[in-house]
């Protein structure tokens, strides 16, 4: 069967320095007007908006351009009284996506006492099922996206003790395939996203000594093209934001080596805009707040002295992480 | 936003565009308020299903408003609506979720939505739904939801395994580069051909008939990657036994260490010390202080006597009993050490396979010499035949993969010292010796199975390019007293792991700030040796 590469090719007059005040510029100026149109159509998924922005802000050393009690008053607005859980944004529901971007925000803050934490407890832990795994809300998704959202948020308060641990590992180590990876549900395809997730769970719960580390790692590092940038799945196009999560996942796996940083950390470089701030999915497309996250995140990971250190586990700043005295585990080399 | 390529346009261009968002964006909001208002007065009617419809068409990931729907669809259900009209309202449902996807065929939410009436409704058509799967899966062949909610639709109406499993040869004869298939193939080849009675994961002939099926579409295209996965994993597909592989007992501390991780609780309940064949009681404790590790650390009271007999008995994962004699090293020092092998055994039907694939590897490899995947193809083979014999030219191939790959040239010099520890390690325990020195022509770059060499008391380690990444596995040196890093590549001591030496050699690591080993000295009351 014929086939072509899939790949994308850098161009000469690409990016190629760190343009941080136009990142700075773009995030503070995102969402102050209200009327925007993809602001607006973006409202389903406001409050993971908040907590990309403020993060690469605070990644940026930049966070008191945001609106620090406008955000905490808005995060404490969405939180549903019965269930405890979080919404997206105002007249939506509450779900674990959303719930754990607030406490993210929260705890960089360092004001999880603005909303109702034992809620917060509650509402997770009533999402875990029989079988160690997570629904989303009440309406019964699986997948292994909300196990990472249950552990992380309660390690942020210190509440891991509310979830059963031990099911929650083992449903994460039901859904490795024969490539070391994860997918989203047992029997799905592995695909970095959600390695990341998987990863990340095992990283907070300790237990990444379950991880086939030398197979999953190497899949990981043969998500590297010859662009530089890298892809979620094998056969398929790079994207800024596999930066982070293959990235962080090597990280984890202590291998962060395997891959060329050098033709990484060009290709990220080439998803900036130079007009508009931010960074895109590939070079020269629309930029938007996640992929700007996910790109100075890559460059923090990648030791840019510019920009603060990130947690590969968490994917907020170190310093946070140290103040909460949380160590999440890095596998031994 | 995921594709979305900037297109430059006129001013005008873009002033008519934005009024053009501004209305699409009024009626919106119109919309939306309208809905929520609805569901605040709780008036879950038709009008809502249509307005909550409107916005998900061109919307599809409001997940609240798919929440509002179920709220609808169940409201009516509860309110004893005939089954003939409840079925045309989840068949109107199903329609819905069937434009959003042709919107946005990744929508979570959507694909969700499809699941939930089909477990709702009284009446599902299975089939129906199958067909929509090998519909959506001929359009995009890599979509995982799709792939997904086939493995759900299958989990329901259960047909024959054997038909997936054949579906999924059909894709791959189809396109050898669709991994989602070599994917699926994987979970259903476990299931439907386990060598029960050999222990392996995998019966003989369907091993080797997979290995074929690989070769075939690896020669298709070596640079088509997917293929290149399945076989790896094929090639690991082998019985794997946990053993206990050393054990020490000095007068300061008595450890055990595997050679892989295991639970306190395996520990605790598999594993017997005994002195004078008087079994010994204690806490056994994580080395690295985890409730799963490879090496562990026997809390016990009990004085050690010059001249005793020490052994160590535990059972593997298979319930089978070993049994450990320990040496007398020194006086006060006892040792003992299992039979350790890395190499994998394979069935005789499956190593002639491989010998038969390498043969062809190599014959590419004279027309294709550059080729990566052909190479390292080659090169795994003849680890996985026969490391020992093999080894040298192993070694040669992944130098010069190292250079035909670049990007991964970090993956393939931990492979190197990997594959030259794993070589080393049975000579070494052939051996009363208490020192590990490495001496390979190729330095190492990390440590892996670094428990195995944790009864040493001389651990040099000298020019070798090691980096600080390694410092926390130091933790397993846990009878080191003399430990030599000099002429390494480390540029912090952070993750220095809390270990008892004598004597610390750091000398050459240049990159070391002279603060940070000012500090580093004051805090330890070992020798420390820097410049």
């Amino acid at each position: 069967m014929a086939f072509t590469k899939k790949d994308v090719t850098l161009s000469e007059d690409r990016p190629k320095t760190l343009l941080l005040q136009k990142h700075s510029d773009y995030l503070a100026s995102y969402g102050l007007n209200k009327d925007d149109y993809e602001y607006c159509m973006t409202e389903y998924l406001r409050m993971s908006g908040i907590y990309w922005s403020l993060t690469a802000m605070e990644l940026m050393n930049q966070s008191s351009r945001m609106p620090k009690e406008e955000i905490i008053e808005f995060i404490t607005s969405c939180q549903d009284k019965e269930s405890g859980g979080i919404s997206a944004s105002i007249g939506h529901d509450p779900h674990m996506l959303y719930t754990l971007s607030a406490i993210q925000v929260l705890a960089m803050y360092d004001r999880v006492n603005a909303i109702d934490v034992e809620g917060v407890v509650r509402y997770v832990a009533s999402m875990q099922q029989e079988d160690g795994s997570f629904f989303g809300d009440k309406w019964g998704e699986v997948d292994t996206r909300f196990s990472f959202c249950a552990v992380m948020c309660l390690s942020l308060l210190h509440r891991l003790d509310a979830i059963n641990i031990n099911k929650a590992v083992d449903f994460v180590l039901s859904c490795m395939n024969f490539d070391g990876g994860f997918g989203s549900k047992p029997g799905s395809e592995s695909h970095a996203g959600l390695i990341y997730c998987c990863v990340g769970t095992l990283s907070i719960c300790k237990r990444m000594d379950a991880l086939h580390a030398d197979e999953l790692a190497w899949w990981l590092c043969e998500r590297q093209l010859p662009s530089g940038g890298l892809n979620g799945r094998p056969e398929k196009l790079p994207d800024l934001c596999y930066s982070w999560w293959v990235m962080s996942s090597l990280s984890m796996l202590n291998r962060i080596h395997w891959v060329d940083k050098k033709n990484l950390e060009q290709f990220i470089l080439a998803c900036q805009d130079p007009e508009t701030g931010g960074f895109s999915d590939r070079p020269g497309d629309i930029t938007d707040p996640f992929h700007t996250l996910f790109g100075l995140a890559g460059l923090s990971l990648l030791g840019n002295e510019n920009i603060k250190p990130v947690n590969p586990t968490y994917c907020m700043p170190q310093e946070t992480i140290d103040r909460l005295k949380l160590e999440p585990q890095i596998l031994l080399i | 936003m995921h594709g979305r390529v900037k297109v430059r346009t006129t001013e005008e261009e873009k002033l008519r565009k934005e009024k053009e968002r501004q209305e699409k964006l009024k009626v919106f909001k119109n919309v939306m308020q309208t809905i929520h208002h609805k569901r605040q007065q709780h008036e879950y009617d038709k009008e809502l299903l249509e307005l909550t419809g409107k916005v998900l068409a061109s919307n599809p990931d409001i997940y609240t408003l798919w929440n509002i729907r179920r709220e609808i669809l169940e409201q009516i259900r509860k309110n004893n609506c005939d089954e003939e009209q409840l079925s045309k309202l989840f068949n109107d449902e199903l329609n819905v979720t069937e434009y959003c996807l042709k919107i946005n065929p990744k929508s979570y939410c959507a694909w969700h939505q499809r699941e939930w009436v089909l477990t709702t409704r009284s009446d599902p058509d299975w089939k129906k739904e199958l067909d929509l799967c090998n519909k959506y899966l001929k359009l995009d062949e890599r979509n995982f939801h799709t792939w997904d909610y086939r493995r759900f639709v299958v989990s329901q109406c259960k047909p024959p395994l054997q038909d997936e499993f054949d579906f999924t040869t059909e894709k791959l004869l189809d396109n050898f580069s669709n991994y989602s298939a070599w994917h699926y193939r994987s979970k259903m080849l476990l299931q439907l051909y386990p060598d029960v009675e050999g222990g392996r994961p995998i019966q003989d002939k369907h091993h080797k008939h997979e290995l074929k099926l690989v070769q075939n579409a690896a020669f298709t295209d070596p640079d088509d990657t997917s293929a290149w996965f399945y076989q790896r994993w094929l090639l690991g597909a082998v019985k794997t036994v946990t053993s206990l592989v050393v054990c020490t007992v000095t007068q300061i501390k008595t450890t055990v260490a595997f050679s892989k991780q295991v639970s306190h609780n395996y520990v605790q309940s598999k594993t017997r010390l005994f002195f004078d064949n008087v079994a010994i009681n204690g806490d056994w404790i994580s080395c690295n202080g985890n409730d799963h590790d490879c090496l562990w650390i026997l809390k016990h009271n009990v004085t050690i006597n010059d001249d005793i007999d020490v052994k160590v008995e535990y059972k593997d994962e298979y319930e089978e009993s070993h049994v450990i004699k320990c040496l007398k090293y020194k006086p006060f020092t006892y040792i003992g050490k299992s039979d350790i092998c890395f190499q994998n055994k394979y069935s005789q039907p499956v190593i002639e396979e491989l010998n038969e694939q390498l043969e062809a590897c190599r014959q590419l490899l004279l027309l294709e010499p550059d080729n990566k995947w052909t190479l390292l193809t080659t090169t795994v083979f003849l680890h996985c035949i026969n490391a020992k014999l093999y080894h040298k030219e192993a070694m040669v191939n992944l130098q010069i993969l190292k250079n035909l790959d670049e990007q991964r040239a970090g993956y393939y010099n931990d492979l190197i010292s990997k594959w030259n520890i794993e070589n080393q390690l049975p000579l070494d325990y052939e051996h009363k010796n208490l020192v590990f020195r490495p001496t390979f022509s190729d330095k190492l770059t990390s440590l892996p199975h670094l428990q195995y060499y944790n009864f040493c008391e001389i651990i040099d380690l000298s020019d070798q390019y090691l980096s600080s990444n390694i410092l926390p596995s130091l933790k397993y040196l846990q009878h080191c007293k003399i430990l030599i890093l000099r002429n390494n590549k480390l540029h912090t001591l952070k993750g220095f792991p809390n270990i008892e030496l004598e004597k610390l050699d750091i000398q050459g690591n240049e990159d070391i700030s002279a603060e940070e080993l000012e500090n580093f000295t004051k805090n330890h009351n070992f020798i420390i040796m820097f410049n």
